[in-house]
């Protein structure tokens, strides 16, 4: 419940502060840290245009992407307080129901019948299906550490006990910054700012829709960033205070979001083509965490 | 004294129901074939109905704790035949018999297409009925060589079932195909059941497991999962299943993918449930070898632009994942880890269920698509579901279902494989949680191809525009024809919101399946049922949180303005429907980033140095089975190779046969004479 109300509130800033360091550091004044959210109200008022080619798949496509982060977001806890949704094994949950919308954003891409959008669809399937071992292989390694399955569980029974588990953890920010970069399409493997549709992955998908549903998916990004800096900030909360989780929570948040505006900023775009190794290789990294583990409860002899 | 009379009655009702079973299937026959041909359908449709209700009441029985076991020692030229309904035998009848029934129900409008053809017609139904009853048979009997007779009978109707369309060479290739892989597998069945008899003198099934505990049985089990494995479909020996699915007609297709293929799981189940030894061995060669299974098997369904052959070789892709759950399973009863061996069991055992929901209900929906278009290549269709909404709808909730997606079935059984992986790495010594994660790992990925590969199928059957003008506009089929997909969703759903009562009948299946020392502390059990019965509940609230909120956006949008334009062309003022993105492009990225499997074979002619003006030409390129093409042809090139050096006996003359003959009765009376024989 905690977890929920504090990912909503960091949603309504998050894109904004990204945009705010990236024209810091290119030397422009820049917009408020609102106006993304000012662009999605504005989209929000709107009517809409719909592509004569699409169906129903088109129009519900945007509700069930956002349904789905929504439940996604119900499973993330905050420290010791359970999310709304919370059973052994919710990690499991946690992946799927994100895959169920990413399904349906998939076919509402190929619904418009586009040269274009297809590509990018195409790409997201391949990319976020390279990243989920990672993922899985992360969870897993965390449930050795720790013994439970849960997202809570996990979080809470994490201890920082060796220096070895802080370089665990680092590894472990660093595993899910980059799934958050990967499911966001942001800098390294996608450019959300580039003007050619060749190039997009994500944008090139939602090019057809307008209106409500666009403010939706804009949204709805905002939610998964947010969603994901949660899960970071968790690393960290373990069994301290609430004022001072508060404080890690959105410490993490800030952090993470000038961090992406920073990558942003002064890196290009992977080559297409480079990207799925690129992203294939995160499993490795979560492979040396599932090692580390091993290490630290002393399994290897 | 009263509730055992009862008990007693019931189990002798229960035998004498299997006693009408096969007299109504004996006179069903004939009665099939004499009826008029427009009752033959209907007259099917009562038969097996009444067949499935005879067989599902004593398997309703067994799993709620009253198994069936008979001798039957009369009119057997093979001793005595023992049949027996257990919890794990229950399971099976019960899928076969729903498949069936909505196999025929859909069948029944599937074939009105080809009412001309009555004779053919006659043949079909009559044998549906023989396949159906030799499927419930082969779960029951357990006497090694009955069960051989079954099981040849199972697979003999299913080839004449298949090759329904028998003038087209492509279906008579199949179909033969079929048949000599089939008996390389009842070749292997045979050396094991004769291993069998020969180490213990019985052909009850009970012998097996005392076989199986010599020192040698890794290699007994190694020759029934090779036996069973080709029916079932595993990689390597799975080469007759993207031939023989896209060659039968549809409803034989679903029900051959959703049962047939399972009861080669069955088999192996059987077997390893009489596993006294050799856990570890055993179960991490069936893990590994089911992952490859599942990689290969979803890889290849998302290269092929044939949707039928894309469903079997994603058959392959889920045969590969209940694999992984008897692997987890028998490595669970190596390590004395009841939970572990419950998890792995009973997530192979639901995905059984929930894969024959899921793959007929895809197949009679591709099925309905063939029907209205008559091709099978996906890149010739799109936009169908203008014309076929609710077919596309039957289809997307198939896709969505078999990607493992919430709220439907197909998450439930991942879920529970996934946990059986997280319990793996837990608790299991350091060898085999390095296993677990390369697993869970691989899982995931499965998972993702599966997403791709039916976001693509999808996408360019039924989004989009039609990529080429069709010869008739396709219409919505029947409702009747709907019927039995709108049945299976109903079972779907209701395995996907309700887990808990389909998981704790697995859990009785388990327990009195497995032999008695294992099951020992079932304690996590009360931890386990609340957490499957939580993923129903919260895929529910995922279903009703959807709904709310799609309500609550077409309420916002109800008064504004809502224009209908072209789909955005970057600018271009003409598009046409050649330029949308293709289903091929949208697979091209990971054929090539694995193309040492995907093999892609390309048939061009280059355009040489002094040809100024290129004349048209033709390009084309397709797919090929690295197993098939790499390994088993030229294999079987050797072999045909090696063959033709023999051909002379084969010489066509009789005279040479009647001199076989002689030679024949000749050595075996020398044989007898100086006594080697």
């Amino acid at each position: 419940m905690i977890s929920l109300i504090l990912i909503l509130l960091a949603s309504l800033f998050f894109t904004g502060l990204v945009i705010w360091t990236k024209s810091i550091t290119s030397g422009r004044k820049g917009p408020g840290i609102f106006q993304p959210l000012k662009d999605v109200l504005r989209l929000f008022k709107k009517g809409a245009v719909y592509s004569k080619t699409t169906g129903i798949i088109f129009q519900v496509a945007p509700t069930i992407y956002f349904a789905s982060v929504m439940m996604a977001i119900f499973v993330v806890p905050f420290g010791q307080a359970r999310g709304f949704i919370s059973f052994e094994g919710d990690f499991v949950f946690f992946a799927y129901v994100l895959a169920t919308g990413k399904f349906f954003s998939i076919i509402s891409a190929l619904d418009t019948g586009s040269s274009f959008e297809g590509m990018g669809a195409s790409r997201e399937a391949l990319f976020s299906m390279f990243a989920e071992p990672a993922f899985f292989i992360l969870m897993g390694s965390f449930a050795l550490l720790t013994g439970h399955s849960s997202f809570q569980g996990i979080f809470t029974a994490m201890h920082f006990t060796t220096k070895f588990s802080y370089a665990l953890g680092a590894l472990a920010t660093f595993v899910l910054v980059i799934i958050a970069m990967v499911e966001n399409s942001r800098m390294p493997f996608d450019d959300p700012k580039t003007h050619l549709e060749l190039t997009m992955v994500h944008e090139v998908m939602i090019l057809d829709n307008s209106g409500f549903d666009l403010g939706l998916i804009l949204y709805t990004t905002n939610l998964k960033f947010a969603m994901y800096g949660a899960l970071i900030a968790n690393f960290f909360i373990g069994a301290i205070p609430w004022y001072l989780a508060l404080l890690v929570f959105f410490g993490v948040q800030f952090v993470f979001a000038i961090t992406i505006g920073l990558i942003e900023s002064f890196t290009a775009r992977f080559r297409m083509s480079h990207n799925a190794q690129y992203i294939f290789a995160l499993s490795s990294v979560s492979l040396l965490i599932f090692f580390g583990v091993l290490l630290v409860l002393g399994k290897f002899i | 004294m009263n509730e055992k009379k009862w008990i007693n009655l019931v189990l002798m009702g229960d035998s004498n129901l299997l006693i009408l079973n096969f007299i109504v299937t004996f006179f069903g026959l004939l009665l099939i074939l004499i009826s008029p041909a427009k009752w033959k359908s209907g007259l099917l449709l009562l038969l097996v109905i009444f067949n499935s209700f005879l067989t599902s009441v004593p398997a309703i029985h067994a799993l709620t704790g009253t198994p069936l076991n008979i001798i039957i020692s009369r009119f057997s030229p093979f001793g005595p035949i023992p049949v027996r309904i257990d919890a794990l035998a229950a399971w099976f009848i019960l899928i076969i018999n729903f498949t069936c029934i909505t196999g025929v129900l859909y069948g029944k409008k599937y074939m009105e297409a080809y009412k001309e053809q009555k004779g053919n017609l006659s043949m079909h139904w009559t044998l549906y009925l023989l396949f159906h009853f030799s499927m419930v048979s082969v779960c029951m009997v357990q006497n090694s060589i009955a069960f051989l007779i079954a099981w040849e009978l199972m697979s003999l109707s299913s080839l004449l079932l298949v090759v329904f369309d028998h003038q087209n060479k492509k279906t008579l290739h199949a179909g033969i195909n079929y048949l000599v892989q089939m008996h390389i597998g009842v070749l292997f069945l045979t050396s094991a059941f004769i291993w069998v008899y020969f180490s213990e003198g019985s052909f009850d099934f009970t012998a097996i497991g005392r076989a199986l505990n010599n020192h040698t049985g890794i290699w007994l089990f190694f020759l029934f999962f090779v036996g069973f494995g080709i029916k079932a479909g595993f990689t390597f020996m799975h080469t007759w299943l993207p031939h023989a699915h896209p060659a039968a007609p549809s409803h034989i297709s679903g029900v051959m993918s959703g049962v047939i293929v399972k009861l080669g799981i069955y088999g192996i189940l059987r077997v390893a449930f009489m596993l006294k030894q050799d856990y570890l061995l055993i179960g991490q060669f069936v893990l590994i070898f089911s992952i490859v299974t599942g990689l290969f098997g979803i890889l290849n369904a998302a290269v092929h632009r044939d949707f039928k052959k894309m469903l079997a070789y994603c058959t392959i892709e889920n045969i590969g994942i209940i694999g992984t759950g008897i692997g987890i399973g028998i490595i669970g009863m190596g390590n004395n880890n009841s939970l572990l061996m419950i998890l792995g069991f009973s997530g192979a055992l639901l995905h059984t269920l929930n894969h024959s929901l899921f793959k007929s209900l895809l197949f009679f929906s591709a099925g309905s698509v063939y029907q209205q278009t008559h091709s099978r290549d996906m890149e010739k269709l799109g936009g169908l579901a203008k014309y076929m909404p609710k077919t596309a709808m039957t289809f997307l909730i198939g896709a969505i279902a078999i990607c493992g997606l919430p709220p439907f079935n197909g998450f439930v059984s991942e879920f529970i494989l996934y946990s059986g992986y997280v319990e793996g790495i837990k608790v299991l010594p350091i060898s085999q949680t390095i296993l677990m994660v390369i697993s869970i790992a691989c899982l995931a990925i499965i998972g993702g191809i599966s997403m791709l590969a039916f976001t693509k199928s999808y996408g360019t059957i039924f989004l989009g525009n039609a990529r080429t003008p069709l010869h008739d506009q396709p219409q919505e089929t029947s409702f009747m024809t709907r019927f039995p997909l709108y049945l299976i969703i109903l079972v779907m759903l209701s395995v996907g919101i309700f887990p808990q009562f389909y998981f704790s009948v697995l859990i009785n299946v388990i327990s009195t399946s497995v032999p008695g020392g294992i099951v020992n502390n079932f304690a996590g059990y009360d931890n386990l049922l609340p957490v499957i019965s939580s993923v129903g509940r919260y895929s529910l609230a995922f279903l009703c949180f959807t709904v709310l909120i799609y309500f609550l956006r077409n309420r916002l949008m109800q008064n504004r303005t809502e224009n209908i334009a072209g789909t955005w062309g970057c600018g271009y003022a003409a598009p046409n429907v050649k330029m949308q993105y293709t289903g091929k492009s949208f697979s091209k990225p990971i054929a090539k980033l694995l193309n040492f499997v995907v093999l892609e074979k390309k048939k061009f002619t280059e355009i040489p140095k002094n040809e100024v003006f290129p004349l048209e030409r033709d390009y084309s390129s397709h797919y090929i089975d690295f197993f098939e093409s790499n390994i088993i042809n030229k294999v079987v090139d050797k072999i045909v190779y090696a063959a033709n050096y023999f051909q002379f006996i084969q010489n066509g003359k009789i005279q040479a046969y009647v001199l076989y003959g002689i030679f024949f009765i000749i050595l075996i009376f020398l044989g007898t004479a100086i006594n080697i024989i």
